[in-house]
């Protein structure tokens, strides 16, 4: 582009289109080589974790590793499943998935569309009270929650756990939303309105339907944050039969560590385990999850 | 910003308009409310009301059984004066929010810019810079332990190969602990939401100002230098902030590898206070501990907000 329009005087010495040329290919050689560091940086352990789970112990513990095992052991799978109940914690997980993932995808939206759309009296202050929630540590909150919950009888129940997430669901996704919603052509409300639709269809059939990019956003989000959650369901889960996979696993690794024999193997492999769903969610859903955060407008 | 009351107030009948206006308001308060209504009841019932809630616990003497009994200052004083773990914790929880979150924000802004080269594959290497941050906590504190082991982790192996005979024993390690973390948490968050952000503020930048640059002779070095990065300021400030915050909270990782050790060399504020309210229930001092930190990661907030005035460069200003 910039050889058709007359150059300014300032311009340095002329470069010939070969030396540009040439420069381009070492700058796209090491930005390829820098990739590809950082690319195997992130990668090995997680391919080491995979590795580690399909080999004996002894191999594990031996001076000279093995990247690969000589037989992969494929039945420490099935061990875990046997040395722990990880399959109904897993479903234990799924259970609370599945309550909270709808409510933090009806409220937020619900929610974010009240802020986005209705100039109501102190919604800006309110709205700015909601960003601010952000800023505070969960700690100054959790233990009266627990106190609360407590008293409520609801301790080693999934209440603590899911009511959170029919109340708005976190004030980020709703930051998200909202962003979105803005960026929704008012007119299409109008439209709606003029052929007599009332707030809630305008939400549920004009507004939601333009809305996914961003639902898809807060939906994997969603499902990740549950799925990995550690702190919440560790404090007010305190039976086995309730533990979530998160919990079941520590609950492994601590077991693991007193055991008589070294359970290396089997750790790896649980770990494996309650990684694989969260990398196959995120494969299949990844073309929305970035363009939802992009498109989202996440102007700051 | 477009509003409904920007459009609305316009249509005002010049004989009755205050009547439509007040009628489009009350229209306006009732549906907004009813929409945020979710969000109000929570906030109140499971945020307001418990962190008023804890500022009356943490003068009390309380643990859950019994009811509040009024102390005054008492747990306060303790905290300072007599809490062996407390300034230790401080210290230890400042070290690693100071160091984690500088790096971790500069490498995602490093992966980002590398990302947004418009190279061939680029989404290959997204997906793996991205991957880590996916590894469910407990998951990757099992990992970690294991890969940074002292006789059989894969890193010591490779250390001693390499010929350093006696390569530190990391989470064995007071010393070591600590730095161990740091980069559990590198690997676990460079190439994560942090980096998709930078990613949205890189693709907000002007195309423009670029070719502007290239005019006035700029290489792409000093394009990076003087275009990009004063216009990911902003972004580089909100990654801080928000950084630090969970930073200074840190739990999980520090619980999960080893429980705060050794010798409470990992021992974060997040633990002294989980200990004091979920161990020992004694719920007036863990409230305390907690508001205490509340107001440290507060003041650390404006304080970086007044900071960033010297620093952040609003594009078209603000």
């Amino acid at each position: 582009m910039t050889n058709t329009i007359s150059l300014p005087q300032s311009l340095p010495r002329q470069v010939s289109p070969e030396v540009i040329r040439r420069r381009r290919l070492v700058g796209k050689i090491i930005s390829y080589i820098l990739l590809t560091i950082f690319g195997l940086i992130f990668a090995f352990p997680l391919f080491w974790t995979v590795s580690s789970s399909l080999q004996t112990w002894q191999e594990l513990r031996s001076y000279t590793p093995h990247l690969l095992p000589a037989v992969p052991q494929w039945h420490n799978y099935p061990t875990v499943f046997e040395e722990i109940p990880f399959a109904r914690f897993m479903l234990n997980t799924m259970l609370i998935i599945a309550v909270t993932l709808p409510g933090e995808i009806i409220t937020a939206t619900m929610v974010a569309y009240g802020f986005g759309r209705y100039p109501f009296k102190g919604r800006n202050t309110l709205f700015l009270i909601m960003l601010g929630t952000m800023m505070i540590p969960s700690q100054v909150t959790l233990i009266p929650q627990y106190v609360l919950f407590f008293r409520l009888k609801l301790i080693n129940t999934y209440v603590p756990l899911t009511i959170g997430a029919w109340l708005g669901g976190g004030a980020f996704n709703i930051f998200l939303l909202r962003q979105f919603i803005m960026s929704i052509p008012l007119e299409l409300d109008e439209a709606a309105i003029i052929d007599g639709a009332g707030p809630f269809r305008i939400l549920a059939q004009v507004i939601a339907p333009l809305m996914k990019p961003a639902l898809t956003t807060v939906g994997i989000l969603s499902f990740l944050s549950h799925w990995n959650d550690f702190f919440g369901p560790f404090i007010y889960l305190n039976q086995m039969k309730l533990f979530t996979a998160a919990v079941g696993l520590r609950f492994f690794k601590v077991e693991a560590q007193m055991g008589q024999q070294p359970r290396d193997h089997l750790l790896a492999a649980a770990a494996a385990i309650m990684t694989f769903p969260v990398l196959l969610v995120f494969i299949v859903a990844q073309r929305y999850f970035v363009s939802g955060i992009i498109l989202s407008g996440l102007k700051l | 910003m477009t509003t409904m009351t920007g459009r609305t107030t316009a249509k005002t009948d010049p004989a009755t308009g205050k009547r439509v206006h007040s009628r489009i308001q009350r229209r306006n308060n009732l549906y907004g409310f009813i929409f945020i209504s979710p969000w109000l009841i929570g906030f109140i019932g499971l945020w307001l009301g418990p962190a008023i809630a804890a500022l009356y616990f943490s003068f009390t003497n309380y643990n859950v059984l019994n009811s509040p009994k009024w102390i005054g200052l008492g747990n306060y004083v303790e905290m300072f004066t007599r809490d062996d773990l407390f300034w230790t914790s401080i210290q230890r929880t400042l070290y690693y929010a100071g160091v984690s979150v500088p790096l971790g924000v500069l490498g995602s802004m490093i992966l980002a810019i590398l990302l947004n080269a418009s190279l061939r594959g680029v989404t290959v290497f997204r997906t793996l810079f991205f991957m880590p941050s996916l590894v469910p906590v407990v998951a990757a504190a099992i990992l970690w332990v294991w890969l940074l082991n002292t006789d059989w982790g894969i890193l010591n192996q490779a250390l001693r190969h390499l010929g350093w005979k006696h390569p530190p024993s990391w989470f064995g390690n007071r010393k070591w602990a600590i730095p161990s973390l740091i980069m559990m948490n590198l690997w676990g968050s460079v190439g994560g939401t942090r980096m998709i952000i930078f990613l949205a503020g890189l693709q907000g930048i002007p195309e423009e100002l670029y070719d502007a640059a290239a005019i006035d002779g700029a290489g792409r070095w000093q394009r990076t230098l003087h275009v990009t990065l004063p216009l990911l300021t902003p972004t580089i400030f909100f990654n801080l902030v928000l950084g630090i915050i969970g930073a200074l909270q840190a739990f999980d990782a520090a619980f999960l590898t080893v429980e705060g050790g050794p010798g409470f060399a990992t021992w974060f504020f997040g633990l002294h206070i989980w200990k004091h309210a979920f161990q020992y229930f004694n719920v007036g001092y863990g409230a305390a501990l907690a508001w205490f930190f509340a107001l440290v990661i507060i003041l650390i907030t404006v304080l970086q907000q007044r900071l960033s005035e010297k620093w952040v460069f609003y594009y078209g200003g603000r």
